[in-house]
């Protein structure tokens, strides 16, 4: 839709031009040309500039939780969906895998990407 | 279309011109003002669709809790428009006593309300509970008030009224849209990005080895801290106790805190998240003197206070994000920036206090999903 839209949009706004042009030289009609020109690529740069401001909004991300274990010495690290229920500090009833150890939450949060486009440098 | 007659046409062009002419000349200001209407019925239509959607969310959360739907649907729509009169300030003085009285009884009536609504919930399921009715209320009045001046703009046709409406729309979306993508996280338990003050001071009391075990209840409402003894020194670590929603009222704990230990506290740090500027980015660290709490001004007050009054030296380490990032889900980037933020807080104590001494340190913000 968004790409044929603008074709479409493009290629009428060219006959609007083309209209508008070649009417003037008609010396009685030119007014009615002129008119119908710029009709027609009014409504070509309407279909042309529609649409690019409507984005679908985006899911938001989902969250993640972090679990550690809270043995100094062992880096295990589990990184899953977030469980309702979840908070952070929480104490796990799960061993770590690794060591055997209790494991606690360290971190419930999402990951927000930046729109590049968006983003305004200076 | 032929060129014998010439000027065949020409009146007919002639009218339509100056018709074009006219209509613009006289009407143009209706004709835009119809357009903003539009524009700010499609806004209406937008918040309006917030708001019921938040209802809705609120219903589905309170219901698991042993009340019926009809009865949810009903108590919730009875307390959407809850209001609450701020006091008189021609007459200034003790406003702040006035203003924290009335603020402890709205929290008050908010707390049986849910109780009431949501029996079967624990007390930190209460306190989320509280954090996601709240939610839906600003929903519902942004909403009504928007729709209260476009009727009004209509009826009127009063083209200040219209004008002013649409040139906020703007932001009154961006801001309706933050709290909506918020309404989740109340629901489900999440921490939020404004729990970074309480998460900094859990985090700094287990990096000094006290855990959930060392921390002492109920210093103020709904505040809590953690004697740490860290670098030679004694710090109070001072949080609003979670994993419920709540900010407590840290101020007046700080101000608690400082009466118990007449004379001997040195110094009080205030961590918090802070709205960063368009531009600045998001979980930026940055340190300022005073105290980053933004309540409306009774405890701020009190840290103020009792601040001077003892002649304690004050500053703040704050995180910024936007305010999207400070009612929503807590950010990677705001929950990375905490081992820095300990970082700084350990120089403070170093370089400003001596051995001995002891600190406050608050930590401020909505405890929602961070347990202690
Ligand atoms: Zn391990």
């Amino acid at each position: 839709m968004g790409l044929l839209s603008k074709v479409i949009g493009a290629i009428i706004s060219g006959a609007g031009a083309f209209i508008l042009f070649y009417g003037m030289s008609d010396p009685n009609m030119s007014w009615v040309w002129f008119f119908i020109g710029l009709l027609v690529i009014s409504i070509g740069f309407q279909m042309l500039t529609a649409g690019g401001k409507q984005k679908a909004p985006k899911p938001p991300p989902p969250t993640i939780t972090e679990v550690k274990c809270d043995n100094p010495t062992c880096d295990f690290k589990e990184i899953r969906d977030f469980q309702k229920g979840d908070y952070v500090l929480k104490p796990l009833d799960a061993k770590c895998p690794k060591c055997g150890s209790k494991m606690t939450i360290q971190g419930v949060y999402i990951v927000k990407e930046e729109d590049e486009k968006d983003k305004i440098n200076v | 279309m032929s060129s014998t007659q010439p000027n065949d046409f020409s009146w007919i062009i002639n009218l339509l011109f100056f018709g074009f002419i006219m209509l613009f000349s006289l009407y143009g200001a209706k004709i835009q003002m119809w357009q903003w209407l539009n524009q700010i019925k499609m806004g209406l239509g937008e918040l309006g669709r917030m708001a019921d959607d938040s209802k809705q969310k609120a219903i589905d959360t309170f219901k698991e809790f042993g009340r019926g739907q009809d009865e949810v649907t009903k108590g919730i729509e009875r307390w959407l428009d809850y209001f609450t009169i701020m006091p008189v300030d021609l007459d200034p003085a003790g406003v702040l006593r006035r203003l924290d009285h009335l603020l402890d009884e709205r929290r008050d009536r908010f707390q049986e309300y849910v109780r009431e609504l949501a029996p079967n919930a624990n007390s930190s399921v209460d306190q989320n509970l509280e954090n996601t009715l709240e939610v839906t209320q600003v929903l519902s009045l942004i909403f009504r008030v928007v729709r209260h001046y476009y009727i009004l703009g209509k009826k009127t046709g009063s083209q200040l009224i219209i004008m002013q409406v649409q040139m906020q729309m703007p932001e009154l979306l961006r801001m309706a849209k933050a709290y909506y993508d918020a309404i989740g996280a109340f629901s489900d338990g999440k921490p939020i990005g404004d729990g970074l003050g309480p998460l900094v001071i859990s985090k700094f009391a287990r990096q000094y080895g006290v855990s959930s075990e060392g921390y002492v209840q109920e210093i103020g409402r709904e505040v809590g801290y953690y004697p740490v003894e860290a670098e030679g020194r004694t710090i109070y670590a001072l949080r609003a106790t979670g994993p419920g929603g709540t900010v407590g009222k840290p101020g007046f704990a700080v101000k608690t805190l400082v009466d118990q230990n007449k004379g001997e506290i040195a110094r009080i740090i205030t961590v918090d998240a802070a709205l960063k500027l368009e531009g600045e980015e998001t979980g930026r660290i940055s340190e300022g003197t005073g105290a980053a709490i933004g309540d409306p001004g009774p405890e701020k007050h009190a840290i103020e206070e009792t601040a001077t009054e003892n002649g304690i030296g004050i500053e703040a380490i704050v995180v910024k994000e936007d305010e999207a990032g400070a009612v929503g889900v807590m950010e990677k980037k705001v929950l990375d920036a905490v081992p820095e933020v300990i970082e700084r807080i350990r120089e403070v104590i170093l370089k400003r206090t001596k051995p001995g001494d002891k600190i406050i340190l608050a930590g401020i913000g909505n405890t929602i999903g961070i347990g202690i």
